[in-house]
């Protein structure tokens, strides 16, 4: 059962036991609770910490020599792909005395710079977010190209899960995209997956225990109210890489409650009149 | 290798620990795995419904298989089928185990000459079968149960195409009914027996609400055929129940005839004797008086059945005034040497009491397996075996090695073939002879069809994707033969059996049948069906042995021939006459106790002619002195569940199989008869506790069971009705709802805002009028709410996690306390020998509007909400199980253990249903009334009519509810004065369940009404 599970490379948080809450879900073993800041722990900190002095003693280290530094030769860089293309181009409009060399092959209009951008920026492993099997960017998709949430999270309006997106969905629209595309790595991966017939291992990243029944579709309902996709799952639009972005509301007297805890769902139960009865959420 | 000193030494513990602690620090990761091609109607977070058939017994009932994502999780009546009208048994519900079954085998074996199972492909194995076969075709023989209509034909083709032979054999096929249909109409089949409408219906041991020939069907019919709001006056139809043991049908029947086993026959032709004498000369079949009847008068009859001649006569004549009475022949227990007489006479009853054409149909002839089942031909074959003839059996649909009297010698016989090739799907006594496996699809992956009797063609079709290495039946067949080759097996049907069955489906919308789950007509009487009692041969059987008791093996409600014992749930679905789960038990007659010196749980010995058995006694009062009675089913000695594995003994019996104490006999037809033996019994003076439930038939006066008679129902004896059910309801007005104000007093004192009093106030009736106590909402609550099976060892602690029970009283009982000894103890049985006054009282969670289990509770993990819930909050509970002290219905379950997750094996998890979730150690739960299945039509409702739309009076229907075959449960909005359970709630016959102590509950009981003997 336990193999079955991989640790991401998800770094933000910190797990503590929780005594009556049980997440038994049928793949997991005994439930443990997560605490999503997990500020007193956090390897991030730490590491930007690391990182911050290791960059001011590099520049201390390398300051006396800057002045010795030969000037470069004015020779022309070459693209190596159309994503490079695109950014060599961006460069030498900024700076027109760049030297620019593009090949016939890397001189098109596809993958389009936007594109590349986000899919560039969804492979990163210094930002936050966890990587995913495919650079997949929400912000390319729902933001730059305004494809409705509910295109791939069908589910959303009329069951208790959103879904996520079958493979044929994506190839729906990639299919029809010309050959280009495929340079980029997540393309590929996605086409290789349709090849084959497996199925993409996504991390989760929106998650509640199993003792949790949310109904994706009893939000939706009250767009009256002015809840919309982001009202939990935050700016997604905008995310190359989806994170749970910080959230925090007030209990009146003065307990923080964080995006996704019970907490956070009563204020808002609270706020909007709706139902605040245990037994709506948990059975 | 470098020393290392101690100081580093410690730290690199340090380190490792750090590390540890570091690696902890990390957030559990699950996975999102999509579809790569999601298929249209699957949306996830919705059931999607596939329509099949239920292949446990002969009755074939049909199923809606309730699947999310792809998997089973439930199965549910089929309302569309005309047999069960959307109902299911325990049996049935329990079924959706096969499928995850830790038994089954995951893809072919052979057995290595060690023993051992080890894997071979399909090809090897299917080629190692073609070589034998070619070598002697005439050794080749083919041995098993009912595989279905269409995959029986593929048998028959590739046993003609191999030359080979076939036997099919079903432990309970009912051979002498078929034998007596055509001594009596010339036509060969079951008749269908339909109680809608009678107004006397007398079984005579066929146990027709629990194990009889379509226990769902006929307890439908039974519940409304005495519906005490469509018949307030008379009560509506009577049952008499003729047979030696009270059994479950017999607690459910108004008069209870302990004849004496074996003589039904006689019982009913002096019955017909009685009611055409009542009728006079102007009966039709008057002449019967002086013909075949002539030797059943009332007096010579009383003397062989143990029945008063009076008695027999007023119940003669009582037949003969009744508009619509029928008889159904013996069942299985009492299917003597002498069998097919005892069916002949009360087929003879049935014409004469004009039943037949009107309640009993005799239909035209079947073909297929069931048909042509003979137990005579299993002890041909086994003779033939013993002789070194047979080279090859192939044995598929059935577990003869465990189902066969072991007098038979078959287990013994088996080892003289040359190779037994089993198609078992999970491992079973046969299997474990077998030199090969060639593993069949469970039924919920398979294929098929079945035609259980005239009019009714089931389809059976796969609701998920095989979850291991099998392949149909029909399909290994096919294999072999044309492996064999040679000019019959071009004569094949070409495909695979998916597609013969479509085939053979061709003349029909298949698609439409599909969906429907079958093609559904009327019965089609036979034309040729004539009426003639010259041919009978009606006498008492003769008894092997020489003990002093009658061994009585009668079939075990879940367990039936012994299929259910896999399933680890019907074995913890304790037999609701009893109680007893887990084990096999004797029953004794009080009087017979005395004499040995037994008391329940002392350990038996029973000896026949055939063999001895050690078991354990039970003790009761509703049973003939004479009689010793064993249930079938257990005994296995393979099998997570079935054998002693689950407790850490594999390869131990699980209580035992009673088949040993058989001798093997024949009825006239060459059935198998169960009623031969005498038995002698003594007493070994060990005692182990048998694992129960329920300890005392006495409810000491207590409000758990009540019961009404009819008369005071109706306000003639003013007596009665003061003492009835009457005043113990305690009336429910919204306005004084002391549950509400609680509510809102807490919630106001908490400051919350906008808290609103509800529409709903959730409420459940159960009319014990209608209860039989068959279990199948215990079955179907089980499924539903991934409770746990706990396993015997956790039984014998006396800790079930059962949410629903169903409690079993004698009469009102007496407010005695002798039992109160602080320990666990059997309570003498207040059952007497001919007397019927039981009640049968399911026990879940009664969601009280006042519970005391809710000030108990220190976290507030139980409270009471807006609709009228009972709450229990998993994540909230911290264990101290106060509320389960002070529930005064004891409905609340602790989980001592990780229930499903360190005890189930694998893949019994992966039936699991995912809205609900699962409770982990240390954590109470009970009856929610399905809260998944209100907020789930609450979604759907206001998905179809917007945030305001209420949920319409039917939308939610509970488990236990759904599956109810007598229809006794109601549930719904008590708020809503029009709503089925409030009509329900607000009928006379209304009572809360203890009721003095002012909990105010939200399950309603209706009294059980006592009709009075039939005469």
């Amino acid at each position: 059962m336990e193999g079955a599970r991989k640790r991401a490379p998800f770094d933000r948080h910190c797990v503590r036991s929780e005594g009556g809450a049980r997440d038994t879900e049928l793949t997991t073993r005994r439930g443990r609770l997560v605490d999503r800041m997990g500020s007193h722990c956090s390897p991030r900190r730490l590491a930007l910490v690391t990182a911050l002095s290791i960059a001011a003693g590099a520049v201390l280290f390398f300051a006396p020599f800057a002045g010795n530094e030969p000037a470069s030769a004015a020779e022309p860089r070459i693209a190596t792909s159309v994503c490079n293309a695109h950014e060599l181009k961006a460069e030498k409009a900024k700076n027109p005395g760049l030297e620019i060399e593009i090949p016939e092959e890397f001189n098109r209009d596809y993958p389009t710079p936007a594109a590349c951008k986000s899919h560039a920026a969804a492979l990163r492993t210094d930002t936050d977010g966890a990587v995913q099997p495919i650079p997949f960017s929400h912000k390319h998709h729902a933001g730059e190209w305004k494809i409705d949430c509910q295109y791939c999270h069908s589910g959303t309006d009329r069951s208790r899960a959103a879904g996520v997106p079958s493979v044929e969905l994506c190839m729906g629209c990639h299919e029809q995209f010309p050959a280009e595309y495929d340079e980029l790595s997540g393309i590929q991966t996605l086409k290789q997956h349709w090849r084959e017939g497996r199925s993409i291992q996504w991390t989760q990243i929106h998650r509640l225990p199993e003792h949790v029944k949310f109904q994706h579709q009893a939000h939706m309902r009250r767009g009256d109210l002015g809840i919309q996709c982001q009202t939990c799952h935050g700016p997604v639009e905008t995310m190359d890489k989806v994170l749970l972005t910080p959230d925090t509301k007030w209990w009146p007297w003065g307990v923080p409650t964080k995006k996704l805890e019970m907490g956070w769902c009563v204020m808002c139960h609270r706020d909007n009149g709706a139902s605040q009865d245990c037994l709506t959420c948990h059975y | 290798m470098p020393e290392i000193a101690r100081r580093d030494f410690l730290k690199l513990v340090g380190v490792s620990a750090g590390g540890a602690a570091a690696a902890g620090c990390a957030e559990k990761v699950e996975q999102l795995i999509p579809y790569v091609v999601q298929p249209e109607e699957v949306t996830p977070g919705k059931p999607v419904f596939y329509a099949s058939s239920c292949t446990e017994c002969s009755v074939g009932c049909g199923i809606l298989v309730k699947t999310r994502e792809g998997r089973p999780i439930k199965l549910e009546g089929n309302p569309e089928h005309p047999v069960n009208k959307g109902k299911l048994c325990s049996k049935a519900q329990a079924s959706i185990g096969r499928t995850y079954s830790p038994d089954r085998f995951k893809g072919p074996l052979r057995r290595d000459a060690g023993g051992a199972l080890l894997p071979i492909t399909w090809d090897e194995a299917i080629a190692q079968i073609a070589e034998a076969v070619k070598k002697s075709p005439a050794g080749v023989h083919v041995l098993g149960g009912d595989p279905g209509d269409t995959a029986n034909t593929v048998i028959d083709q590739v046993v003609a195409a191999l030359g080979a032979q076939r036997t099919t054999y079903i432990p309970f096929s009912g051979e002498a009914l078929r034998e007596a249909a055509r001594l009596v109409f010339g036509v060969a089949s079951e008749p269908v027996f339909d109680l809608s409408g009678a107004d006397l219906v007398l079984d005579f041991g066929a146990e027709l609400l629990e194990s009889g020939p379509s226990p769902v069907e006929h307890q439908r019919q039974w519940a409304e055929a005495r519906d005490i709001d469509a018949h307030a006056l008379d009560g509506g139809a009577r049952l008499v129940y003729v047979g030696s043991r009270l059994s479950l049908t017999a607690s459910s029947s108004d008069q209870w005839l302990a004849a004496r086993p074996g003589s039904e026959g006689v019982l009913a032709l002096a019955l017909a004797h009685a009611a055409v004498k009542a009728a006079g000369a102007a009966s039709p079949h008057a002449a019967l008086l002086s013909g075949a009847l002539a030797k059943f008068d009332a007096d010579t009859a009383a003397a062989q059945t143990d029945i008063a001649a009076d008695v027999i006569r007023s119940l003669g004549a009582a037949l003969a005034r009744a508009n619509s009475a029928l008889a159904l022949p013996p069942g299985v227990g009492v299917t003597s040497r002498r069998a097919v007489g005892a069916n002949a006479a009360v087929l003879v009853l049935n014409q004469v009491l004009g039943a037949i054409g009107r309640s009993v149909t005799v239909s035209a002839e079947i073909p297929g397996a069931r048909a042509r089942a003979k137990y005579a031909d299993v002890l041909a074959l086994t003779k033939r075996m013993q002789s070194g003839g047979v080279s090859v059996l192939l044995v598929h649909n059935g577990n003869p090695a465990y189902s066969l009297p072991k007098a038979t010698g078959f287990s013994e016989a088996l080892a003289k073939v040359g190779l037994v090739v089993s198609f078992a799907t999970a491992a079973d006594e046969t299997s474990a002879l077998a030199q090969l496996v060639l593993p069949d699809h469970a039924p919920l992956e398979s294929w098929g069809d079945l035609r259980p009797r005239s009019g009714v063609r089931g389809a059976i079709q796969p609701s998920f994707k095989p979850l291991y290495d099998t392949q149909s039946l029909a399909d290994s067949l096919l294999a072999i033969a044309r492996k064999v080759g040679g000019a019959s097996a071009a004569a094949l049907p070409a495909g695979d059996f998916h597609s013969i069955v479509n085939a053979a489906w061709a003349d029909t919308d298949a698609r439409a049948a599909l969906q429907r789950g079958g093609v559904f007509a009327a019965a089609v009487p036979a034309a040729n069906a004539l009426f003639d009692a010259s041919k009978l041969d009606v006498a008492l059987p003769e008894l092997s042995g020489s003990g002093e008791f009658t061994l009585l093996a009668f079939p075990h409600i879940t367990l039936g021939d012994g299929r259910g014992a896999a399933l680890g749930l019907l074995q913890e679905v304790p037999d609701a006459v009893t109680h007893v789960l887990w084990e096999s038990w004797a029953e004794i007659s009080v009087a017979t106790a005395a004499k040995l010196g037994a008391e329940t749980g002392d350990i038996l010995t029973v000896t026949t002619g055939a063999g001895d058995l050690e078991v354990a006694a039970y003790v009761r009062g509703g049973i003939r002195d004479d009689v010793i009675a064993i249930p079938t089913g257990q005994g296995h000695t393979v099998g997570w569940y079935a054998s002693k594995e689950e407790v850490g003994m594999p390869g131990m019996a699980r209580g035992v199989n009673v088949a040993a104490l058989l001798s093997g006999q024949t009825d006239e037809a060459g059935g198998q008869a169960w009623l031969t033996e005498k038995a002698a019994v003594s007493n070994t003076g060990r005692h182990r506790r048998l694992p129960m439930l329920q300890f005392s038939d006495n409810k000491r006066g207590r409000q758990l069971g009540e019961a009404v008679t009819l008369a005071a129902l109706n306000g003639h004896d003013e007596h009665a009705a003061h003492h009835g059910a009457h005043e113990m309801r305690v009336e429910y007005d919204p306005a004084a709802d002391a549950a509400d104000e609680q509510y809102e007093r807490t919630f106001q004192a908490r400051g919350q805002k906008n808290v609103k009093a509800s529409d709903y106030r959730w409420g459940l009736t159960v009319d014990l009028d209608k209860c039989t106590g068959c279990s199948a909402c215990i079955t179907a609550c089980y499924v539903e709410n991934n409770i746990p099976v706990v396993g015997e060892t956790e039984i014998r602690n006396v800790r079930p996690m059962t949410w629903l029970r169903i409690d079993r009283w004698i009469g009102d009982g007496e407010t005695d306390f002798m039992n109160e000894t602080g320990r666990i103890q059997t309570a003498p049985s207040r059952e007497k020998l001919g007397e019927v006054d039981v009640r049968n009282a399911p026990i879940m969670c009664q969601q009280c509007g006042a519970a005391p289990c809710e000030p108990v509770c220190p976290v507030i993990a139980t409270y009471h909400n807006e609709e009228g819930l009972n709450g229990m909050i998993y994540n909230r509970c911290i264990g101290t199980r106060y509320c389960a002290n002070n529930c005064p219905y004891k409905v609340r379950r602790y989980n001592y253990f990780d229930n499903q997750i360190t005890k189930w094996p694998s893949p019994m998890e992966l039936g699991l249903n995912p809205d609900v979730t699962v409770r982990g150690q240390g954590v109470m739960e009970k009856c929610t009334f399905c809260v998944q299945r209100i907020q789930f039509a609450r979604q759907d409702a206001k998905n179809l009519g917007g945030h305001n739309a209420v949920i319409a009076d039917g939308a939610i229907q509970t488990a236990c509810q759904q599956t109810c075959p007598s229809n006794a449960i109601s549930f719904g909005n008590l708020r809503d004065d029009a709503s089925a359970v409030s009509l329900k709630a607000d009928s006379k016959r209304g009572y809360h369940a203890l009721h003095v102590l002012n909990t105010r509950p939200a399950v309603t009981y209706l009294s059980k009404v006592v009709r009075g003997p039939a005469v």
